[in-house]
């Protein structure tokens, strides 16, 4: 089981973007008379460029605080964790089966804070665990397709066109690999729950023979160039910025239904400040953290008094009905099973294979 | 502060206790029924949730083979947010797939293909409960067994007996509550009467000896007639003295007015033989006086309850024979024959040998005054008794138990005062000795016998 989790786990780490053995952030104490002093360590699989803006604020309103933020892959965060679970105040993941594994193994202890408790219930899970941005899981798509075929506005239109104009798109479309990527897996694993015309679209994407890539970032690079047409379950953080410098590329939230993940927050039993800890988890997820998310990232806000841009609020009432949040409970433990991942991997590879089986 | 006894308070003792103990049982019993009741409701989830993972266990690619619903793994955290456990182990007991590596129950329960067991247990510091499900794969060539173990902490199951127990403790407490006050009032209800005679008695006058008619209940009641009998004895206790009081002032005006009269008389004249004459005659009477005084006081003191005199021991034969030679003059002189018959050797007794000659002072002056020509003192060994005996005209048996109330005489015509047999009763009783008048022997005359306890000492 242990080294089904580790090649599981190796994937997802190559989903992450400029994952690297050893990104680091330090801010070292500046005491202040009546500040609280301390330490904090916190790793996290969380691009600088997202993190930077939140360590800072939180830097500003507790100079005392000497905080290290160390960026790591997901593998390497959940391993590192497990071999040493005393050495970090605060574990940020994407990789929510695994952060809830965790918590649900006891290694996370609770907050217990005002802020914690008026945290929405749907994003956090008994006091421990903290869902604390809002990224979708977006189609991107080129002018070009636009242009030619008009927009796919859900995953109906995008299985009409694939099926309608499949070799006029044939290479052109771009999707993660299951197999190689956990992001992917866990997107595949909850689509063929939500519907079983997923399989449909995945015959489709067979069809056209579509391109399996490892990372949003492969899948962004290649619409650049424009290599590829239309991007499938990028995930939206990443791409808005991308997007948002290239006039060629649109960004598409499905309005039948996006997909949600969250990034978890939790603080190990084992803590050694846990001061501190508590301190920045309540940062966190309070009204100043959100804001700082909100409007200088692209992660997403969820405290529900934020509204506005850059917030889980003004997505939802934009694409309302359509959010699927990956639900924060036991059926991401299903996600990790090994044999449950064989068995939708097979099925995935023989959707994917369907016509050309039937056409040899 | 002294706490005095109560009988409230031992009622409400002994009422109160058993009932706090069980109330303490009932709560107990709640508690572990809550706790009962939320395992059942919860072992519903172990059990839908096993059910659900052993109907997608699969044989495939020859070995057992789990495509594992998450809504299984859902199912088995509520609203309270359980950690969530979940194992499939084959046949051999090699694990298959899971996320915890949960502990086999040895128990066994039959050779049935479907089973299920549940228990709690400490997982890794963790309470949870488990539930495992043994099965066998009903595929056309396999009927291989596996076991599929789930386990979820308690954190539902212990809110919702606390729920439970919530709504039965205020259940029983409001039980108590009620209990408690019917208790307090029926006690108090089943006291008042107590309270009612209390108030009955203190509001009397404390003359007034009338009966206390008050119902009761029969415990009491009881109680109300032992007060009456009491009362009743005091009645006649007091009525006796006012008749004694009243007979007594009247004994005493005779013989003054007589002297007043005597002295009025003596006073008109001149003549000193007279006043010699009137002198004597006044002597005579204030020494009847004075003795009638001396008896009322004995018979006083011989009435008080409270008397209770040192007795010595005392020979009655001598005191028999001491009797007899102080009263030979006066009877001789008025031609009686006193004689005395003694028991042949000294009867011991324990007593007052100075009331017990009154005693024969007054039979022996009882029988020369009534008109006896023989009186005998005698003395018995066995039981000890002292007995004067006359032949006078005697007492018929009726008229025996008036004679021994102060006053009574048996004559109108005689000078006796009436307390002599009176007295001689009195002395018998501080004596512990039985007082009875008899025929005498020769057929008329008085006998009158004095019987002390016991032997000759």
């Amino acid at each position: 089981m242990r080294s089904g989790f580790a090649t599981l786990l190796l994937l997802w780490l190559c989903a992450a973007p400029l994952a690297m053995a050893e990104e680091r952030l330090h801010y070292p104490a500046a005491p202040v008379a009546g500040q609280a002093t301390g330490q904090l360590v916190i790793h996290g699989a969380l691009d600088l460029v997202h993190i930077r803006p939140l360590l800072e604020r939180f830097h500003r309103q507790h100079p005392g605080i000497e905080l290290t933020y160390r960026n790591l892959g997901t593998l390497p965060l959940y391993e590192r964790f497990l071999a040493t679970p005393d050495e970090v105040d605060v574990l940020i993941s994407s990789a929510m089966p695994w952060q809830y594994r965790l918590a649900n193994d006891g290694h996370a202890q609770p907050l217990g804070s005002a802020a914690a408790a008026a945290w929405p219930d749907w994003a956090r899970w008994r006091q421990e665990l903290f869902a604390f941005t809002f990224e979708p899981v977006v189609m991107v798509v080129r002018r070009e397709l636009i242009e030619r075929f008009g927009r796919p506005q859900s995953h109906a239109d995008l299985l009409a066109l694939l099926q309608r104009h499949g070799t006029a798109l044939a290479g052109r479309v771009v999707t993660y690999d299951p197999s190689r990527s956990g992001a992917g897996y866990t997107y595949a694993i909850e689509e063929s729950r939500l519907s079983p015309r997923y399989w449909d679209l995945v015959a489709a994407f067979g069809q056209t023979r579509a391109q399996l890539v490892d990372t949003t970032g492969e899948m962004l690079a290649g619409l650049a160039e424009g290599r590829y047409w239309l991007g499938y379950n990028l995930l939206g953080s990443y791409a808005r910025r991308v997007v948002a410098q290239d006039p060629a590329l649109e960004m598409v939230i499905p309005d039948d239904y996006a997909l949600v993940t969250q990034r978890l927050a939790l603080m190990p039993r084992q803590a050694p400040h846990p001061r501190s800890a508590r301190r920045f988890l309540d940062f966190l997820i309070g009204l100043e953290g959100q804001r700082v998310i909100a409007e200088q990232t692209a992660l997403g806000a969820v405290h529900p008094e934020l509204e506005g841009q850059g917030t889980a609020d003004r997505l939802r009432a934009t694409h309302g009905e359509a959010l699927r949040p990956l639900a924060l409970g036991p059926g991401l433990l299903a996600t990790l099973d090994d044999l449950k991942r064989q068995a939708l991997l097979a099925r995935w590879r023989r959707e994917f294979s369907r016509d050309s089986a039937a056409g040899d | 502060m002294i706490r005095r006894d109560s009988l409230y308070r031992r009622l409400l003792t002994w009422l109160l206790l058993p009932l706090l103990a069980l109330g303490g049982l009932m709560v107990l019993q709640a508690w572990v029924e809550a706790r009962r009741t939320a395992d059942r409701a919860y072992d519903r989830l172990l059990e839908a949730a096993t059910l659900a993972i052993a109907e997608q266990v699969q044989w495939q690619e020859q070995r057992l083979w789990l495509d594992l619903p998450p809504a299984a793994l859902e199912m088995l955290a509520t609203d309270a947010e359980e950690r969530v456990f979940y194992a499939l182990y084959d046949a051999q007991g090699d694990f298959v797939t899971g996320n915890a590596e949960l502990p086999a129950d040895p128990r066994q329960v039959g050779e049935r293909g479907d089973t299920l067991l549940y228990r709690d247990i400490d997982w890794h510091g963790l309470a949870v409960r488990q539930g495992i499900r043994r099965a066998r794969l009903e595929d056309w060539r396999q009927r291989e067994r596996f076991e599929v173990r789930v386990a979820h902490t308690r954190e539902g199951r212990e809110r919702l007996a606390a729920e439970l127990l919530r709504g039965n403790l205020a259940y029983i407490l409001t039980m108590a509550a009620l209990a408690v006050g019917i208790l307090l009032l029926a006690i108090r209800a089943a006291l008042a009467p107590l309270t009612r005679l209390r108030r009955a008695i203190r509001a009397r006058d404390p003359r007034t000896l009338s009966p206390l008619e008050l119902s009761l209940p029969r415990e009491l009641a009881e109680l109300r007639e032992t007060l009456n009998d009491l009362l009743a004895r005091m009645r006649r206790v007091r009525a006796n003295q006012e008749r004694f009081i009243g007979d007594a002032s009247h004994q005493l005006r005779t013989p003054l007015a007589g002297l007043s009269a005597r002295a009025e008389l003596a006073l008109r004249q001149d003549d000193p033989a007279r006043w010699r004459e009137a002198l004597e005659a006044m002597h005579a009477t204030s020494v009847r006086t004075s003795r009638l005084a001396i008896q009322l006081l004995s018979l006083t003191r011989l009435d008080n309850p409270e008397y209770r005199p040192e007795l010595a021991s005392l020979d009655l034969n001598a005191l028999a024979r001491q009797a007899v030679r102080t009263h030979w003059h006066a009877c001789h002189r008025d031609g009686i024959d006193l004689g005395v018959e003694t028991a042949p050797a000294p009867v011991r007794i324990r007593g007052l040998d100075w009331q017990l000659e009154e005693a024969l002072g007054n039979l022996i002056d009882n029988a020369r005054r009534y008109g006896a020509r023989h009186v005998t003192v005698r003395t018995h060994a066995s039981p000890p008794a002292l007995e004067v005996e006359d032949d006078g005209p005697g007492i018929s048996p009726g008229r025996r138990l008036l004679m021994l109330r102060p006053f009574h005489r048996g004559s109108e015509d005689s000078d006796g005062s009436g307390l002599g047999l009176a007295i001689v009763d009195g002395i018998a009783r501080t004596h512990g000795a039985r007082l009875t008048l008899e025929d005498a022997s020769g057929g008329h005359g008085l006998r009158v016998v004095l019987r002390f306890p016991g032997d000759t000492p």
